[in-house]
């Protein structure tokens, strides 16, 4: 997923899917996001973040 | 579409297909087990293993979440589910899993208040619409899963949530695959280690592969490119004599894994002494529970279930397909009593499941007229 925007303070980033479809997901368990950030989802959670231009 | 297109490329498979026919040995037999479910979806569902040569087999491993759950651990949760004033929730998968005496979904039928929830999340927001309820949230799946689970109670606790809990049947990767090298029934090759599993644990804790069993080991993305790579990565290995842990899924996967999420499972979760798997049997330290410090947020503690072990149906084999000793289409109700929309056994309800990604991807007509 793709991210949007983020909410530091609830620890929390909005994200895009491939489809487009927008998720509340947690990011306690990466490095600080930024928008364009991608990362792996896994039940809600963020649990890598992807440097360069690569597929989760 | 940018990020997956380029790993779907035909020409490049292709490509590598011609670079695993170039180190095969003629005249051998090669047996490479993908561990982790999410594989074996992708590997029929691109037709992965059309482009191997005929002396590469592909093996299905036992890391599919909801495959792995036996019978009495889905009727704890039934028995929790049906208690009046419970909200019971649990992922999509978990739901059509056949109990003793039904799923969740026939519960769900017969009056009790299961809900499909997307994540852990999911049922915490449940819990603090509905003080008045008790909310418990089923927890599966391996690593990859795990964390959410764990974040999840820490919500719970740091926003004093009184009305939320969890039965936990986490398990852990690396004893059943122990336990399958241990197994006189299966010779192996090599392994395509787990993507998502190792994200969060890493590529280390597979060394003992090769270190013990003298077996190759290469961590693997999802796309097909990644899984032809993979299998290329292992042959390779062989063609050479090596036998190492090599990860091909670099853009996600740390060597070390996530060690916040490792932080967390360290602090929420606690070895069980064993934890059956279905078609496994008992496998000891296999199987995560709360720690002392969440207790108070454990559902089989705050609810009475039965904890009885109940044997798998006489017809179903889903421990021999988890196993790798028989494919899907071997088994004797595969695709005619046993079917994605009335399963007997688990490999049947989760996509991730051998026997739902066979049956889904036309593998059964095939296979058959192979037989």
């Amino acid at each position: 997923m793709t991210v949007v925007r983020t909410d530091e303070d609830r620890g929390l980033a909005l994200c895009a899917d491939a489809e487009g479809a927008r998720h509340a997901v947690e990011t306690a368990l990466v490095e600080p996001l930024a928008a364009g950030r991608v990362v792996l989802v896994h039940a809600g959670v963020a649990i890598a973040s992807l440097a360069g231009e690569v597929a989760p | 579409m940018k990020f997956v297109d380029e790993f779907r490329d035909a020409a490049l498979g292709r490509a590598v297909a011609g670079e695993i026919l170039s180190l095969v040995e003629p005249g051998r037999h090669y047996k490479v087990m993908e561990v982790c479910g999410g594989h074996t979806h992708s590997i029929y569902k691109y037709g992965v293993d059309d482009l191997l040569p005929a002396n590469v087999e592909l093996v299905h491993g036992p890391g599919c979440p909801v495959c792995v759950i036996p019978m009495g651990r889905v009727d704890d949760g039934i028995a929790i589910a049906k208690v009046p004033g419970v909200i019971f929730t649990c992922f999509g998968d978990m739901m059509r899993v056949p109990g003793s005496g039904g799923s969740l979904l026939d519960a769900k039928a017969a009056g009790a208040d299961v809900r499909m929830v997307y994540s852990p999340l999911d049922a915490l927001r449940i819990a603090k619409q509905n003080p008045d309820k008790q909310v418990v949230f089923f927890a599966i799946g391996f690593e990859t899963t795990a964390p959410s689970t764990a974040l999840t109670l820490k919500r719970a606790r740091a926003e004093g949530v009184k009305n939320f809990s969890c039965i936990c049947s986490h398990v852990t990767i690396v004893p059943p695959l122990r336990a399958l090298l241990e197994s006189p029934d299966l010779r192996l090759d090599g392994f395509i280690g787990p993507g998502h599993v190792s994200t969060v644990v890493g590529a280390r804790p597979f060394e003992f592969i090769p270190d013990d069993y003298r077996k190759p080991v290469v961590v693997a993305g999802f796309e097909p490119l990644d899984i032809l790579q993979a299998i290329a990565m292992i042959l390779r290995q062989l063609a050479e004599g090596r036998c190492e842990v090599e990860n091909q899924y670099k853009r996600v996967v740390p060597y070390e894994g996530n060690l916040r999420a490792l932080e967390v499972l360290a602090e929420v979760f606690e070895l069980r002494p064993h934890f059956e798997w279905r078609g496994l049997g008992f496998i000891s330290h296999s199987g995560l529970k709360l720690s002392e410090a969440y207790a108070d947020l454990d559902a089989e503690l705050r609810f009475s279930v039965p904890g009885v072990r109940v044997a798998d149906p006489k017809a179903c084999q889903c421990g021999e397909v988890l196993k790798g000793v028989i494919k899907p289409w071997e088994c004797k109700v595969f695709g005619t009593a046993c079917t994605p929309e009335r399963p007997i056994g688990t490999c049947m309800v989760s996509s991730e499941g051998a026997c739902a990604a066979y049956y889904n991807f036309g593998r059964f007509a095939r296979e058959r007229e192979v037989v």
